[in-house]
């Protein structure tokens, strides 16, 4: 139905796909499986007319052809049940569903009432009672959320239909449901995309797997004839740049957390020592991020215990934390690490505001200090943020929050969009920190990045601290198969 | 005239071959407080030639002063709101609210006028504290809190003042309508409140966090700032200052009056954007605030003095808003495409 012929795209420092060539046929199910970073998402972006490739064909239904936006791939039947939400909250389920088309009497008047109806035939086929077409969408679970995504995609009437880890956040009851639509869906002819990290499932559901590494091409293989670890051999071992640390842990414990629980996790404890960097390794929404922001301090601790170089405390506002010697580098720069409207300057400064003035000139000196020591590539600290690279202005968050002088340093996904001489630079960066007694906790998503950085680490699933395995111990495969709940 | 000034220089300094030259020029020309003060004065000397014996003469130029005085105490607290990327409606009702509460303890109670003025700016700052802990705490939208909040307040600034309150004791009448160097006093007060604002703004921290607020309130907070605490104390602070120019302003005109203030809160946020500040925040200087409230004061003088129908001042005010607005999201896109 459709095939893509060496499809290129790249985006400023970063290859994110690189000539790779896929087929999907109607009435199959195929998955796209890799890791985070290996050009899924850029992949559904250029089927479903968000990015234009650099290179390639895409050949719909035999012909040669062009998806130049959103609008056209619909046109086609090309539908998407995104990650993330494309819901109205204040809007019911109905017009949810159906955003634009809705049923019209002449003159383009809604007719509401084959509007509900439509909706009540999609929701009984999807075994949705416990809500109406006329249910605001503010009132649904984020399980109940999901199904309407899935619905409003069947409303378009998909010839193509791309699920992108449709699981996440429902229900085994739902997941079932799902499962016997995809079914359904298979027989009248309709082309399905599952991408799912859970590898369970796509042996399951799937017809064929193709697997991207790096935004490249790795190969396409028949589901009921390869083993999963088959598959998750497929998607890790890149080459990386392999860099060989030495380590620097102490016996002090820094960071003690006891019985930990918060929004979105779950009786999560472990020690952070002196030198020491912790990765910490788990699925998108596994709970990484939440236990970093709450022992920062910005989210809420409802149960459980910190100690701070032996001291139990209490944290309740980012302020304390740094206070204490924390630093929080958040997984996403540009919407929480940094204010990109000011200078460089003014963002290493900005965690520094505990004293009575303000000495412009003290900003800018310290600025160029950490400039150099952290090796920022600009002609000047007074240019704005705005204007560096990824890799430069997430050297600045990084200098922001040395500025506070932390022993622990926790960074989330500390390369992310960030090109590999950048990477490897703040590779270095971080272990020069932990080599002058401090220490780290390291979020990543990338596993050769924490195991090329950290000393050991803690994999995360559903909100659980699983295991913690010792740097010796832990490789790319049994990380994984920690992190997607098949504990060996 | 004058709004094209920027646009012309910006077309010399392209043409010119230093690169470093032309960054300059560009920086200088999205600094609202220099285009704003070359403009400002480029109109005043346009004025003294054009009308010699109206314009430059003392009295002219220190009635324009004085009639900006309360605007911009006023201009200052919004400044400050401004930058952390709110703004406050009830600023009007609230200068005559402080004015009115001081003016009828003085009349019906016979209070001691300092007395009257501490419980004129007690109101003031009450009002602030409700409206920063109802927008901060509570999360209601600015807009709406501070919207409803004006007509609250004077709805009790009518019940305190009614008709207008007159006869006050002499030292009330003093702090507004004394005079040092020739200068009327609230002369005064708005360039200690502009000097002070202007320092405190710009060399505490205190302050400072307001413009990592309005630049991205998240990062704020991850980076230790408490914006709920800095969001109550913004809104104190805007509701202080109002209080401190509906006292000045009960004091200049010997009376409390019901309709002081109305419509001062859009002439405020008018000259505050004007003097550079951003409805979405993270940018302004408190000099701006009083250079965008000089600058419209001017424009009205000159209409008066050049004899055009004040029904004129309001529309050209907005076409000036729109074009100094305009001028600068076009300096703002040129640039990106320089460097881009």
């Amino acid at each position: 139905m459709l095939r893509l012929e060496n499809i290129s795209k790249s985006f400023p420092g970063v290859k994110a796909l690189d000539e790779v060539s896929l087929e999907f046929r109607a009435g199959e199910v195929h998955a796209v499986c890799g890791e985070n970073g290996a050009g899924k998402s850029t992949l559904m972006n250029i089927i479903t007319g968000n990015y234009q490739p650099d290179q390639g064909r895409l050949v719909w239904n035999g012909e040669e052809t062009t998806i130049p936006n959103v609008q056209h791939a619909q046109r086609l039947g090309i539908s998407i049940v995104y990650q993330e939400r494309s819901l109205v909250d204040s809007l019911s389920v109905a017009e949810n569903i159906y955003p634009i088309n809705k049923p019209r009497y002449r003159w383009g008047i809604i007719n509401y009432s084959a509007l509900y109806q439509n909706t009540q035939q999609l929701l009984d086929q999807l075994q949705l009672t416990e809500f109406s077409p006329r249910t605001p969408v503010s009132l649904l679970s984020s399980a109940q959320k999901q199904m309407v995504e899935i619905a409003k995609a069947l409303a378009t009437g998909p010839k193509l239909l791309i699920l992108d880890e449709p699981t996440a956040s429902i229900t085994e009851r739902e997941t079932r449901l799902l499962f016997d639509i995809i079914h359904l869906l298979k027989e009248e002819g309709v082309a399905i995309i599952y991408i799912s990290h859970r590898m369970a499932e796509i042996k399951e559901i799937a017809d064929r797997v193709s697997v991207l590494k790096d935004g490249r091409f790795q190969g396409t293989v028949e589901a009921k004839d390869t083993s999963i670890d088959t598959i998750i051999r497929m998607m890790v071992g890149r080459d990386m740049i392999h860099k060989a640390y030495a380590s620097d842990v102490g016996e002090e414990v820094v960071l003690s957390v006891q019985n930990l629980s918060g929004r979105g996790f779950r009786n999560v404890s472990f020690q952070l020592h002196k030198g020491e960097i912790l990765g910490f390794a788990g699925l998108m929404g596994a709970g990484r991020t939440e236990v970093a922001k709450a022992v920062f301090g910005a989210n809420p601790v409802t149960e459980g215990e910190v100690v701070v170089q032996k001291e139990a405390v209490q944290i309740n506002h980012p302020s304390q934390a740094i206070g204490l010697g924390i630093a929080y580098v958040p997984e996403d720069r540009k919407q929480s690490g940094l204010f990109l409207d000011k200078t460089i300057a003014e963002n290493i400064a900005s965690a520094r505001l505990q004293e009575v003035f303000y000495e412009e000139e003290t900003t800018v000196s310290t600025a160029r200090q950490l400039q150099q020591q952290l090796g920022i590539r600009t002609p000047s600290v007074k240019n704005k943020v705005i204007k560096l690279s990824g890799g430069n202005q997430q050297k600045v968050v990084l200098g922001k929050w040395l500025n506070t002088r932390p022993d622990i340093l926790i960074v989330d996904e500390p390369t992310h969009g960030v090109d590999v001489g950048a990477k490897s630079e703040i590779y270095d960066i971080l272990k020069k920190i932990t080599a002058e007694g401090k220490s780290i906790i390291v979020i990543s998503s990338e596993l050769p990045e924490l195991l090329t950085l950290a000393d050991r680490i803690a994999v995360m699933h559903e909100g659980r601290l699983v295991r913690i395995l010792n740097k010796d111990e832990a490789s790319e495969e049994l990380i994984i198969q920690i992190a997607s709940g098949q504990t060996p | 005239m004058e709004q094209l000034e920027p646009r012309v220089s910006v077309k010399k300094s392209t043409a010119g071959t230093t690169g470093t030259g032309h960054s300059l020029m560009a920086e200088r020309l999205q600094d609202r407080v220099f285009t704003l003060g070359v403009t400002t004065l480029l109109l005043c000397i346009g004025m003294s030639v054009v009308f010699p014996d109206q314009f430059p003469r003392v009295e002219n130029l220190s009635q324009l002063l004085l009639n900006l005085s309360v605007d911009t105490i006023v201009a200052v607290g919004m400044m400050v709101l401004m930058i952390a990327g709110m703004f406050d409606l009830s600023v009007g009702s609230v200068v005559a609210f402080s004015g009115g509460m001081a003016g009828y303890l003085m009349y019906y109670h016979n209070t001691n006028f300092l007395l009257a003025i501490l419980a004129g700016l007690v109101g003031a700052v009450l009002v602030g504290v409700i409206n920063g802990w109802l927008i901060a705490k509570a999360r209601i939208n600015p807009m709406i809190q501070t919207l409803a909040m004006m007509g609250i307040v004077r709805g009790f600034a009518l019940m305190l003042s009614g008709a207008g309150i007159q006869n006050f004791p002499y030292e009330f009448i003093y702090i507004g309508q004394s005079k040092l160097l020739g200068l009327q006093a609230p002369i005064w007060y708005m360039l200690a409140t502009v000097l002070l604002f202007s320092f405190l703004v710009n060399r505490t921290t205190f302050f400072r966090k307001y413009y990592f607020i309005g630049g991205n309130e998240k990062a704020a907070e991850l980076s230790g700032i408490n914006v709920q605490k800095m969001k109550i104390w913004a809104f104190v602070i805007s509701a202080t200052l109002a209080g401190i120019a509906g006292i000045l302003l009960a004091s200049r005109l010997g009376a409390a009056l019901s309709t002081s203030g109305r419509g001062l809160e859009l002439r405020v946020i008018t000259a505050v954007i004007l003097g550079g500040a951003s409805l979405s925040g993270g940018y302004g200087k408190i000099w701006g605030a009083f250079l965008g409230a000089l600058f419209m004061a001017i424009v009205n003088n000159a209409l008066i003095i050049g004899r055009v129908s004040g029904y004129w001042q309001e529309v050209i005010l907005g076409v000036i808003l729109i074009a100094a607005v305009g001028i600068d999201q076009w300096l703002i896109r040129r640039s990106e495409r320089v460097k881009g």
